[in-house]
């Protein structure tokens, strides 16, 4: 741990030295959400001049780390560096931790380590959706714009609120649409889901025919 | 196992300690740790749920047990030397409470010294898990409870007043913490100064605390780093209803790396769910009650990680050279 003006781009955007591409965008993207002025994580803390300080040193590490070729030679700049001052950094470790060797603590844990991913077979449910979709960082809303399919519809999708929904046809279209935007295997999803809806919706339909 | 021998130096045998704490009132802490301690029940380990909470106490609530017969009050008050005998069971084979019901409303609170007691009472306890449910604020009784372990659970709802509590909790973990690591009284005496946050010297973060430790005593400083390395609180983030409230949980940690030097963790989401109020309202832990429930989902993930041997970057404590 060190203050802000020593630490180095990937301390900033808080990412392992060996995060890849897409680490480094989500990383810099979550930094950007909690270092602005009205972050929920940030307010209690920060004091004036706080965030635009801190937003220019995310700037700069993203813009290093975010280009292959600014952060090779980023890289070999701090490799070169601790070559070149060996176990000089006054107190930042235990008098016992001589070499730099100890390999950095994993930083930021990507989103889906969180939790392991679901295996993959196995029942479809709204529920299990919507969690799919959280843990992937996605809002309704943002599904809604790719797939333009109405956002209460989409609710109506994760809460089994299988009333609310039009017909069958539709009902599959909407969840291949959802599925395909969290990358899920768009077959199964809807044809698991819509087992779901038809068992739900069918056993319905049939008490009604039933009772005639 | 149960060799006779409770006196000796305890074999690293006894039970893992769990405090749950954060700050606020009403952000789900006696919620999230009821589910957590029946989960691990039913998974087979024994687990007991002590309620931390004596001027709230609702943890027997939340397990179903209605009328608790015995109460952490009756130790407070010197009625009851053996912590073994506020054990009550609950519903669930596994989970046993200790609960804390009838405090004296004059003096709830035990004494520091009899709270170091009632810890180290818990550490013979014959189970594999204690899970404290600690009460709202940040005083001194809930803190000696939160000292318990290196890495406790913060559990904070994505608002604000909720996420203030939670830096102001860690905060005031981290620095009684490293009272207690210092030695000198010089160095001690800088400490507190820096507990009050408007203090003259402008130390705002524990690594401007640090700047000034190290130029009094590198002995000193050297505690000091060990202490910020070794404390690491756990994050659960409760009742998120969008990808951003999930995403709090990574911003909190973030600012805590950032501004307090603190190496916080999170360790999961509970998503908000319609069956979690049926269940309260029922008295009976979700996973119990609804186990395929979203919620229990979650809470059961959270389980998993809770009691995972924890990926570090090389362990700090007595790894040998």
């Amino acid at each position: 741990m060190k203050p802000l003006s020593e630490q180095d781009y990937y301390e900033t955007l808080d990412v392992s030295r060996s995060a890849g591409g897409e680490d480094i965008e989500r990383a810099y993207r979550l930094a950007c959400a909690t270092y602005c002025e009205d972050s929920l994580a940030g307010y209690p803390v920060f004091e004036a001049g706080d965030v635009e300080l801190l937003r220019e040193r995310i700037e700069i590490a993203y813009r290093i780390l975010g280009d292959p070729d600014t952060r090779r030679a980023y890289d070999l700049e701090l490799t070169g560096n601790a070559h070149a001052a060996p176990a000089a950094r006054p107190g930042s470790e235990p008098a016992s931790a001589a070499p730099a060797a100890r390999p950095a603590a994993p930083v930021l844990a990507p989103l889906d380590t969180l939790d392991e991913l679901e295996e993959g077979e196995g029942e479809w449910s709204g529920a299990r959706l919507r969690r799919t979709r959280l843990r992937q960082g996605v809002e309704i809303d943002e599904i809604s714009d790719v797939t333009k399919v109405n956002p209460t519809y989409l609710g109506f999708i994760e809460d089994e609120h299988f009333d609310g929904l039009p017909a069958a046809v539709y009902v599959r279209g909407f969840v291949t649409g959802y599925a395909g935007c969290l990358g899920l295997d768009v077959k199964r999803v809807a044809s698991s889901y819509l087992q779901r809806y038809e068992e739900k919706q069918g056993g319905s339909k049939r008490r009604l025919f039933s009772r005639k | 196992m149960i060799s006779g021998t409770r006196e000796g130096p305890p074999e690293r045998a006894g039970p893992r300690l769990i405090p749950f704490g954060g700050g606020k009132g009403g952000v789900g802490k006696t919620f999230v740790a009821a589910n957590l301690a029946t989960t691990l029940a039913k998974a087979g380990h024994r687990v007991v749920a002590v309620d931390g909470d004596l001027e709230g106490a609702n943890l027997h609530t939340a397990l179903g047990v209605a009328r608790p017969r015995s109460s952490v009050a009756e130790y407070a008050a010197e009625r009851e030397e053996d912590v073994r005998k506020l054990l009550e069971d609950t519903p669930f084979p596994n989970l046993r409470l200790i609960a804390a019901t009838r405090p004296n409303l004059a003096s709830p609170h035990p004494s520091h010294a009899l709270r170091v007691r009632f810890v180290r009472a818990l550490r013979t306890l014959d189970a594999d898990f204690v899970f404290l449910d600690l009460g709202a604020g940040a005083d001194s009784a809930v803190m000696d409870y939160f000292m318990v372990c290196d890495d406790g659970v913060v559990v904070i709802a994505p608002e604000p007043t909720s996420v203030e509590n939670a830096y102001a909790f860690m905060r005031a973990a981290f620095y009684r913490r490293l009272k207690l690591a210092m030695l000198s009284a010089d160095v001690r005496k800088v400490v507190a100064l820096a507990m009050d946050e408007r203090n003259e010297r402008g130390i705002r973060t524990p690594l401007d605390l640090l700047r000034e430790v190290r130029a009094l005593d590198t002995e000193e400083a050297h505690r000091f780093v060990e202490v910020m390395r070794s404390f690491r609180p756990r994050i659960v983030v409760n009742d998120v209803r969008s990808a951003e409230d999930i995403r709090l949980g990574f911003a909190v940690r973030s600012v805590c790396r950032k501004y307090f030097a603190i190496d916080a963790d999170y360790l999961g989401y509970v998503n908000h769910d319609a069956a979690v109020r049926a269940s309260v309202r029922a008295r009976r832990p979700l996973v119990d009650s609804d186990p395929r429930s979203d919620a229990a989902v979650y809470l059961a993930r959270i389980a998993r990680k809770l009691i995972a041997p924890r990926l570090d970057a090389g362990g700090e404590a007595g790894a040998p050279a």
